[in-house]
């Protein structure tokens, strides 16, 4: 076991990998030489050279395609878009080509590729550095998406990312790449070597796709989050002294419907929360199968917390950033009704 | 038509009712143009790409530097995979018009493309085709029942009822699965060239879409990643001058050849007689020995014409002159295939007519059989449930539930 | 001027209107909160309803004998400068105050947070029962969450008074689950909204405040009286016309519903007492030895004085009302009659006959039954047939039984019974004394499925042991549902009941115990 923030977990996970199975190569700007912008592929082409750690020129829609043909050819791809604010020119050949290549070939070609991304903000990066797209991918058929909130999970999940042979995409909250972060902007930042889940066992382990994470018990309130949220959630129900049961879902596609509803029915009251903008959000997509499957248990409406309808602000960092006060006042309303 | 702004806009020579009109395609005499070494520099053969490579002349001789040279044998069986591919074509068509299939695309006028660069290629290749590269399939031997199953979706449908007709592939003849994007096959085609660099085999890749698509975004990326990495692949650019109706100088056409922009990323390119059988196949060859070698990727533009409509849904009268194709200065390439080996003495017309005869009988043949796995109307039917599969590789529990609705929306247990 | 309009509260067991029976206060009038302003009547029991504020009466809504439905308004107070008790505060913070409609908040709350003594005491504790169980400092909670709500400038709520029931799923389904119409409960939520605390509240039956006897007022001309009594004098000439309100108009309403919906069948059986008789009259004599004074022996009549009879023979007086034995001025336990041993017998019976004591619920067609007996006992009062109740009647000794009766039936005859007392029986015994006759076919008390008559007791020349012998016979007159008790089974259940009355002895032997 070792102290391991999230970038140093990602880290580990793909120097595994890379050791484990000769097909894997990783690929993206500034990955290479450099160790990316984030440090999450540090060392690793000093260790397996060139030919498994590429530099790529900086071209999105040319880093997929070449993904997908190496993929083709037996390779196992992981492929960083820098910002998930640059995926877009790279959704062609996403969502028409990486996710549906098993489905067209009835089986015969599919691409193992993995596709990893650092999201949302709370780091004044304003436009281009701080979305959360997640649900513009989880609408595509053929993709599984993933998002962890923690170092633990982030090795685990990233493992099995790599290993599965379906397409990946993998959200990596950047916020939460030195610590959890539970919403305040001026408290000291918190490191992972304070919190449980910065202890990662340092050799190959797994986390699952499509299992939910219920990071805390709790009679009360169920809030169902994932990434950076998750720790906001986590100091809004303290703050209000609330026995919440808080799910981190780590896992979009497949979605972890069991364990979402087995809360609700225990508690009776929902609260969504996402970092990214609130209409047609995954949120949405949560409310529905919480609506459809728990109505009878539901002593309230569902509540969802999300970003704001906006393009993500610079100046206005912690206005739009759904912080302690949002998930406060949503808990609050799903108490309320009785 | 006069244009008093500063905004050109292209048009074709020949709009319906007008007179074919192809000065505007570059021609350079047979055997004039000159073969460089496999390993030459991108920088140094830039006429390549302006310049037109041709064996066949005017006459049915084959000339110059580029002459390949080619068995008799072989030349026949070029002929037979081009013939074989246009009457399979032809009879497809026919089937479309009669309802029995929902939609098809022929290759008419672009045999030598598809059937030329095959035969000069390895089987452990990869192709990454567009949808008119049927040629391909047939010179590689897959056999013409199993893409009758795919125009028909039957039982046997290659895709399992996902794809639309003519969306092949064939994991055994190394053929990858057709999309109906556009150019998105050709940076896929590099990256499967550099994982053969990476791991040392000896393979290329070689990708095909028309000049049209070379308008996408994906064209700039697989030159640009093929330039980069230097990967060992074959980027083709199938000029047949029509998009549907869009005419070639909306994709760049009037202001430079398309193979030249192979040396604008550092890429050799060849811009070869596209319906001279024996100039794909020297220019393929002389591209795959430079990839094989490790001197880097080639972009080779034919010069062709698309000689029926874009589609079955397509009609070109209404967009160009109804008998531009007959006016193409480079002719028929299954006619000039046919007129040189008849010139060498290895070929007649009645043996031509036979083989056609033998051919037909073939693709009908296959046909009969074809539809015994089922039609558009009658006999066995794909199971629906196969909708759901492979999404994934497992299917998932939502998947599960909602196949289950499906059935229950169909009546059936 | 800030005025406050108070509506007819919910007052419990799916009560959907109530009935003014006398006001206590009249526009212009200053009172104070908690005093009594009006009196009305739900289909058992009258109640005094307090005023929820004070301040000083701007207008009233009805006369006597109208009916209100609960949740319309009943009384305007001006509350300039006062506000009321508990859970107005929120109001407040919301739009009582300014005469918009809120319904369900403000006379839900008033209604809840009554301050009523046990009355609000339960609501309250109701509400707080509802609510999720707080350790210190929490900030959010049920009723007074409305302040929750305001602080974070909740959209005002629009009541939903067209028809259209608000509650949230898990309140519809526990509704659902109890049997209860959610559109017959007024919601003390937001608009009006049925919340958890109402469902509660309306299955735990709070008790609301007990009216004081309901009595002519000052109108000659209204009355609560039965059939036979007329209030205002009247020439022998002229006609009188009495109003059809109060609880004789409640009475002939269940009378017809039981009669229109109840398939009832009659079967009557005669029963030897002689030997029930003897241990009756044994056991009464016994009772200067309990009491220890000079009682007069038990009165040996069967069945009461104070007989009326209603309008199909049988008589609905029951207990042992009026005439029990005096003792020196002191209360002594009354005599026993052979109410209490047919009740008991009953309840032995009744354990092999489950059947006959349920309750139909008709809504949900469901027969409810019930493993205790909770035995109602007709009785007539001043103003009325009133059925009390005694409850699990099957674990009382033959003298508590006694003493049970004796006491609701009291209760009723005064008008100081409780909900409690006067509701939840699950089958009902109806004695007709010595006015009996010798066969009747009383009305079932809906929703119960069978009634036991007590016919008069005579003595009778028949065949005993083979020869012409004087014995006491008791005839029972009983009705039951057709639909849900077949004749074999009630012919056979009076069988087992006539059986233990020949032979008193066995009523006391213990058997499968009902707890």
């Amino acid at each position: 076991m070792a102290n391991m923030n999230m970038i140093q977990a990602l880290n580990s996970a793909m120097d595994i990998m890379l050791g484990r199975d000769r097909s894997v190569v990783l690929m993206g700007e500034d990955i290479g030489y450099f160790g990316g912008v984030f440090r999450a592929t540090e060392g690793l082409q000093r260790k397996y050279g060139e030919h498994r750690v590429l530099d790529t020129p900086i071209a999105e829609g040319g880093i997929v395609a070449a993904a997908i043909g190496m993929g083709i050819n037996g390779l196992r791809p992981v492929a960083e878009i820098q910002f998930a604010d640059y995926i877009y020119p790279g959704i062609d050949q996403i969502a028409s080509e990486l996710a549906r290549i098993r489905y067209r070939s009835a089986g015969e070609f599919f691409a193992p590729v993995t596709i990893r991304t650092p999201c949302g903000g709370g780091i004044r990066g304003g436009q281009t550095h701080s979305q959360s797209p997640e649900a513009i991918f989880t609408h595509v058929s053929g993709l599984k998406v993933v998002m962890p909130s923690n170092p633990h999970d982030a090795k685990g999940l990233l493992i099995t990312s790599i290993e599965d042979d379906d397409p990946v995409i993998f959200f990596e909250p950047k916020r939460l790449y030195n610590g959890p972060f539970d919403g305040d902007p001026n408290k000291p930042a918190v490191p992972w070597s304070t919190h449980p889940k910065g202890q990662v066992d340092e050799g190959y382990y797994t986390v699952p796709l499509g299992k939910a994470d219920v990071v805390r018990s709790g009679a009360d309130v169920t809030v169902i989050t994932y990434g950076t949220m998750v720790f906001v959630a986590l100091a809004a129900a303290a703050a209000l002294k609330l026995d919440a049961e808080i799910i981190d879902l780590r896992s979009l596609v497949p979605l972890d419907v069991d364990t979402i509803c087995t809360s609700v029915k225990k508690t009776g009251r929902c609260v969504v929360a996402h970092e990214a903008t609130r209409f047609s959000g995954f949120g949405g997509e949560i409310l529905a199968v919480v609506q459809e499957e728990c109505f009878w248990d539901l002593e309230a409406p569902i509540q969802r917390v999300a970003g704001w309808d906006t393009p993500y602000p610079h100046a206005f960092e912690w206005e739009y950033f759904p912080g302690q006060e949002r998930v406060k006042k949503a808990l609050a309303l799903v108490m309320e009704a009785q | 038509m006069t244009n008093p702004t500063r905004l050109h806009l292209p048009t074709p020579p020949a709009r319906p009712g007008e007179a074919p009109d192809f000065s505007y395609v570059h021609l350079s005499p047979a055997g004039a143009v000159s073969r460089p070494d496999i390993s030459a520099r991108a920088r140094d053969i830039g006429f390549l790409s302006t310049e037109l490579v041709r064996v066949l002349d005017d006459a049915g001789r084959a000339v110059g530097p580029w002459h390949p040279h080619l068995d008799p044998a072989d030349l026949q069986v070029g002929l037979r995979h081009m013939l074989l591919t246009r009457i399979f074509d032809d009879r497809m068509q026919r089937t479309q018009r009669a309802g029995k299939i929902s939609f098809y695309i022929r290759s008419l006028g672009e045999e030598a493309v598809s059937v030329a660069q095959c035969m000069a290629l390895r089987p452990g290749d990869m192709l990454f085709p567009s949808y008119r590269n049927q040629g391909l399939h047939i010179a590689r031997g897959i056999p013409l029942v199993e893409l009758m199953n795919q125009l028909l979706s039957n039982t046997r449908d290659m895709c399992k009822g996902r794809q639309l007709p003519v969306m092949y592939h064939s994991r055994p003849g190394n053929i990858f699965s057709i999309s109906g994007n556009l150019a998105t096959q050709f940076p896929q085609a590099v990256g499967w060239a550099m994982a053969a660099a990476i791991k040392r085999e000896d393979h290329v890749a070689a990708s095909w879409i028309g000049e049209g698509s070379s308008a996408e975004a994906d064209f700039h990326h697989a030159l640009l990643f093929a330039s980069v990495y230097q990967a060992p692949v074959i980027l083709n650019v199938v000029n047949n001058q029509w998009a549907i109706s869009t005419f070639q100088g909306y994709a760049g056409g009037e202001q430079r050849s398309f193979a030249a922009r192979g040396p604008g990323y550092g890429i050799a390119g060849i811009r070869v007689d596209g319906n001279d059988f024996l100039a794909v196949y020297a220019a393929t060859q002389w591209a795959a020995e430079r990839a094989r070698t490790g001197s880097g990727p080639t972009l080779i533009e034919h010069v062709t014409y698309r000689a029926a409509a874009h589609s079955t849904s397509d009609d070109p009268a209404r967009y160009r002159a109804k008998d531009d194709a007959e006016h193409w200065p480079l002719g028929d390439p299954v006619m000039r295939l046919k007129q040189h080996l008849i010139a060498l003495g290895e070929w007649s017309d009645e043996r031509h007519v036979a083989l056609s005869a033998e051919l037909d009988g073939l693709v009908a043949a296959s046909w009969k059989e074809a539809v015994t796995h089922g039609t558009m109307t009658e006999g066995p039917r794909l199971n629906a449930d196969l909708m759901f599969e492979d999404v994934f590789k497992e299917m998932p529990e939502n998947l599960v539930r909602q196949r289950d609705l499906m059935r229950a929306e169909r009546g059936a247990k | 001027m800030s005025q406050f309009v108070f509506k007819m509260p919910d007052l419990g067991e799916g009560t959907v209107e109530a009935e003014i029976v006398a006001w206590h206060t009249k526009p212009g009038d200053s009172v104070n909160e908690d005093q009594l302003i009006v009196e009305v009547m739900t289909d058992k029991a009258a109640v005094e309803v307090p005023a929820p504020v004070s301040g000083r009466v701007v207008s009233i809504t009805g006369e006597p004998g109208d009916k209100i439905a609960v949740g319309s308004p009943l009384i305007v107070f001006d509350t300039a400068g006062r506000e009321a008790g508990a859970g107005s505060a929120a109001d407040a913070g919301l739009d009582a105050a300014v005469g918009r409609e809120r319904p369900g908040a403000s006379e839900g709350v008033a209604a809840v947070a009554a301050p009523h003594g046990p009355a609000a005491s339960e609501a309250t504790a109701a509400a707080v029962a509802a609510t999720i169980p707080l350790e210190e400092g929490g900030a959010v909670r049920g009723a007074s969450g409305t302040g929750a709500a305001a602080a974070f400038a909740a959209p005002p709520l629009v009541a939903a008074r067209s028809g259209r029931v608000m509650a949230s799923p898990a309140n519809r389904r526990r509704a659902r689950e109890a049997g209860i119409d959610l559109a017959t409960i007024a919601g003390s939520g937001p608009g009006g909204r049925i919340v958890r605390g109402d469902l509660v509240r309306v299955s735990a039956r709070p008790r609301v405040a007990v009216g004081g006897e309901v009595v002519a007022e000052t109108s000659g001309e209204r009355s609560v009286a039965g059939v036979g009594s007329v209030a205002a004098a009247a020439d022998a000439a002229s006609t009188t016309e009495i109003k059809v309100i109060g609880l004789r108009r409640l009475i002939a309403e269940r009378m017809s519903a039981a009669k229109r919906n109840i398939p009832h069948f009659a079967y009557i059986e005669e029963v030897d007492i002689t030997e029930l008789e003897s241990l009756r009259a044994h056991l009464n004599s016994t009772l200067p030895r309990r009491t220890g004074g000079g009682a007069s022996g038990a009165g040996g009549r069967e069945g009461n004085a104070d007989t009326r009879t209603r309008a199909d023979g049988s008589d609905g007086h029951g207990g042992d009302g009026g005439a029990g034995i005096r003792v020196g001025g002191g209360v002594a336990p009354p005599g026993l009659t052979y109410l209490p041993f047919v009740v008991l017998a009953l309840t032995r019976a009744l354990q092999a006959f489950p059947q006959c004591n349920v309750r139909y619920d008709a809504s949900r067609e469901v027969l409810v039954r019930h493993r205790a007996v909770h035995v109602g006992v007709a009785t007539q009062t001043p103003d009325g047939l009133k059925v009390p109740v005694v409850r699990n009647a099957q674990a009382l000794s033959v003298w508590d039984l006694a003493a049970e009766i004796r006491r609701v039936a009291e209760r009723a005859r005064s008008n100081t019974a409780t909900r409690d007392e006067l509701m939840g029986s699950t089958i009902t015994v109806t004695s007709l004394g010595k006015l009996g006759g010798i066969a009747s076919t009383p009305v079932i008390n809906a929703p119960e499925v069978a009634i036991i008559g007590l016919n008069k007791a005579v003595e009778r020349p028949v065949v005993y042991q083979g020869a012409v012998a004087v014995r006491r016979i008791m005839n029972l007159s009983s009705s039951f549902d057709h639909r849900f008790v077949d004749g074999y089974d009630a012919a056979a259940m009076i069988q087992v009941l006539k059986d233990l009355l020949e032979h008193p002895a066995t009523i006391f032997i213990p058997q499968v115990s009902i707890p």
